[in-house]
């Protein structure tokens, strides 16, 4: 038997309506009992004075490049970034080489986490074969062999013929589909949002629409089966109005998520051909983020994420054009929410927490997200006042290409605590 | 070597004056002082023609041009030469990414020969910019993707300027017609335009104009006519035949008709309104044949003379600083 008492924190639990000073108890990696003062010996405490106590966060979109390209990143390297920034569990996307399209890819991701054991990772398979949009993956293999969800991740199913039987496919496996909306003759070659930036920098533009009409798209084919479908990185007002209006009409298999870079930053960021600032979705104007905030604080959107993409140095050194697409987040998501939706004044700390624990566990079913008696003690300890200046090289990922490098945030993960084990402490990884 | 009567005479004109700026990838760089400094001495060496300055001697340029050209090139590289520059130019077809080599080491590597000027033009937007972050070379855009092509501006506001003997181009209303999204000539020339407050007009089909182009601060029209109804000078850009193919306009035959400046189209505008193109015209395309080089109110050629000059200047005032400033970078 293990235990571990976490101390004079305050706990916010949303899941619970907790909102409160308590103290944590946790036995054999389950939390055994939430209230104040408890006095029960315990054989480790911590002290968490000062410090909010709250599920571990749960991140439905990163990639994490192993196998593959594990100069990029790894399953270990990405697991200990996810752990400095207060992150327990994460979805591993499927774009790695191989394709994880297969289970052989899927079990190695399984495999590899259970051998690290730092953070749960939970592997996400694709739709089609090699992601090409064109045969659908043996879906129910995937299911089997431990895949939590199918996407095509980076690239849309074209074809709407294909993408509709992949949904009622996904529906017979009883499995989530991923879908990352863009229509692909619309974006062309474009780097960055169309509009008044790209025309400042004669950069080819992705214009909304080409978002929009893929978000429209994939809801209609959607509703036509009930298919449980999830729509990542939405950065368009066009998307949030048919994400809106579909749920308002009763789509209810519908869930959708915003990456924290879309809600704090526009498409400013790219001036100077700064490569860090290009990534699918683009960043977006103004009006499209203020959009965004909107539909954030109306829960039209039910997650955040990261799209954790870490990428090696010269990806990035590149003519705008030329650059790779993406940003690491892992270490840097809470404290965006923190800093552009919570200080900023649009939300209250507790639904931040929750579109970040609480609402990825319901789309993903996952019995996690929560501080209740009997729930699974990922837990993670922030120090939300801290103001810190984000600096990648110092990071634990590999990927040093984070748009919010140099830039000044408040709130950090102090303890991350998987399965009722203290994995990160103060910049420390303990394994 | 003492200087002669000409370098004495550009010496004079420059009087002891530095750009605010170590390498020149945009005009939004140039400020006001910086523009008049540029023009006092593009004068002179374009009064002095093809005298064999000693000002850049024991400098060297490096063009690296990953992308085709012949005028520009040629432009930089008698400009560096009659200043007594040791040149030298690379042109390849093609990103370098494709040759295993990024635009970043191929800089860093010329970098390493001492070279005051590298002059880059590329098919990629930001490129000039990019590496004149990493480069103790002054970095000068010879034109990066659709974004910018700032020595053609200089030479543009140039000889605008000479052709109305004013210091700024207030009150002229100047109509540019032609493919503006993908123009890295516009891009320059709107900017220099506005940084001159003169009345800008452009008119193109809806497919050739970028997104919030207005924003610049200038008006757009569909019918040509109407923009150069009243226009003091007409300034045609070029339009590529792969855009036709490309489905931004139906045929060039089209595109002649609706946009083409002809004789008549140019009477449209004032009396004594000039003519401008870039170059290369597309003749009977862009311009009608005629007006190209013979006419009284063409100024294209002009401009091509002014382009000597203002390299020229550009060339002195970047690889012989007087402050003694140097600029500070990242190597990567």
């Amino acid at each position: 038997m293990t235990t571990l008492l976490i101390k004079n924190g305050h706990v916010v639990d949303p899941a619970n309506n907790v909102d409160a000073a308590c103290d944590i108890f946790i036995k054999d990696g389950k939390i055994s009992a939430l209230g104040k003062n408890i006095s029960e010996k315990a054989e480790a405490e911590i002290d968490a004075k000062g410090l909010t106590v709250t599920p571990g966060l749960i991140d439905m979109q990163v990639h994490l490049r192993e196998p593959g390209r594990e100069d990029k990143e790894t399953l270990e390297t990405g697991s200990k970034a996810a752990l400095a920034g207060g992150i327990t569990s994460v979805v591993a996307m499927p774009n790695s080489n191989p394709d994880a399209d297969n289970q052989t890819v899927i079990e190695f991701v399984i495999k590899r986490t259970r051998e690290l054991d730092l953070i749960n990772i939970y592997p996400a398979g694709a739709i089609t074969k090699r992601r090409e949009g064109m045969h659908l993956a043996e879906i129910n293999e995937l299911k089997t062999s431990g895949a939590i969800a199918v996407t095509d991740d980076g690239v849309d199913v074209q074809n709407e013929s294909v993408l509709r039987r992949a949904m009622e496919y996904a529906k017979t496996c009883d499995m989530l589909l991923m879908s990352h909306c863009e229509t692909s003759d619309l974006t062309e070659k474009g780097v960055m949002h169309e509009g008044w930036v790209s025309t400042q920098l004669g950069l080819a533009g992705t214009p909304a629409a080409s978002e929009d009409l893929a978000v429209i798209k994939n809801i209609m084919l959607g509703q036509l089966c009930n298919a449980r479908l999830h729509l990542l990185h939405n950065s368009t007002s066009g998307a949030a109005n048919a994400i809106r209006n579909a749920k308002k009409q009763g789509y209810k298999n519908l869930s959708a998520e915003v990456s924290v870079q879309h809600f704090a930053l526009t498409d400013e960021e790219c001036l100077g051909y700064n490569t860090n600032a290009k990534m699918y979705p683009p960043l977006r104007s103004r009006d499209h983020v203020d959009a965004i905030i909107k539909a954030i604080q109306d829960d039209v959107f039910d997650a955040l994420t990261t799209d954790h993409a870490p990428h090696i140095e010269p990806d990035k050194l590149e003519a705008f054009q030329d650059a790779a697409f993406g940003s690491t987040g892992l270490e840097t998501s809470f404290a965006v929410m923190n800093s552009y939706l919570v200080k900023a004044g649009h939300i209250n700390f507790s639904k931040g927490i929750s579109k970040m624990s609480v609402e990825p566990a319901r789309i993903l079913r996952l019995q996690k997200g929560t501080l209740g008696v009997g729930a699974d003690a990922d837990i993670a300890l922030f120090d939300t006042n801290h103001s810190w200046t984000v600096e990648s090289t110092r990071g634990f990922s590999k990927g040093k290409n984070c748009i919010f490098d140099g830039k000044k945030l408040t709130g950090k993960a102090v303890c991350t605590i998987v399965g009722g084990r203290i994995k990160y402490r103060e910049g420390q990884i303990l394994s | 070597m003492a200087p002669d009567t000409a370098e004495k005479d550009l010496i004079d004109a420059r009087a002891g004056r530095d750009a605010s700026f170590f390498d020149l990838y945009s005009i939004d760089q140039a400020n006001d002082n910086d523009l008049a400094l540029i023009f006092d001495i593009s004068r002179r060496f374009r009064h002095h023609k093809t005298h064999k300055f000693a000002l850049n001697k024991g400098c060297s340029q490096v063009c690296a041009f990953f992308e085709a050209s012949t005028r520009t090139l040629a432009s930089f590289d008698l400009a560096a030469k009659n200043l007594s520059m040791d040149t030298n130019n690379i042109s390849s077809s093609g990103s370098s990414t494709k040759k295993g080599e990024s635009y970043l080491d191929t800089a860093e590597t010329l970098d390493s020969y001492n070279i005051k000027t590298l002059v880059v033009r590329s098919k990629e937007a930001g490129v000039a910019e990019f590496l004149s972050r990493h480069v103790n070379a002054a970095v000068i855009n010879a034109g990066d993707g659709w974004h910018e092509h700032p020595t053609q501006a200089l030479l543009d506001a140039l000889t605008m300027l000479d052709h109305f003997k004013t210091t700024n181009l207030a009150g002229k209303t100047i109509t540019i017609v032609g493919d503006i999204m993908h123009s890295r000539v516009f891009g320059s020339l709107v900017r220099i335009l506005k940084k001159l407050k003169a009345d800008i007009r452009v008119s193109a089909p809806e497919t050739f104009l970028p997104p919030f182009v207005e924003n610049f601060g200038l008006k757009t029209y569909y019918k040509v006519d109407e923009a150069l109804a009243g226009a003091d000078v007409v300034y045609a850009l070029r339009v590529q035949e792969e855009r036709g193919a490309h489905g931004f306009i139906p045929t060039l035959r089209e595109y002649s008709k609706m946009y083409g400046i002809s004789r008549k189209r140019l009477d449209l505008a004032n009396k004594n309104a000039i003519l401008m193109h870039p170059g290369p015209v597309r003749r009977d395309i862009d311009v009608h044949s005629a007006l190209v080089a013979v006419d009284d109110q063409s100024h294209i050629l002009r401009q091509v003379e002014n382009g000597m000059a203002v390299r020229k200047s550009l060339l002195w005032l970047l690889a012989n600083r007087l402050d003694g400033k140097v600029k500070e970078i990242k190597r990567k």
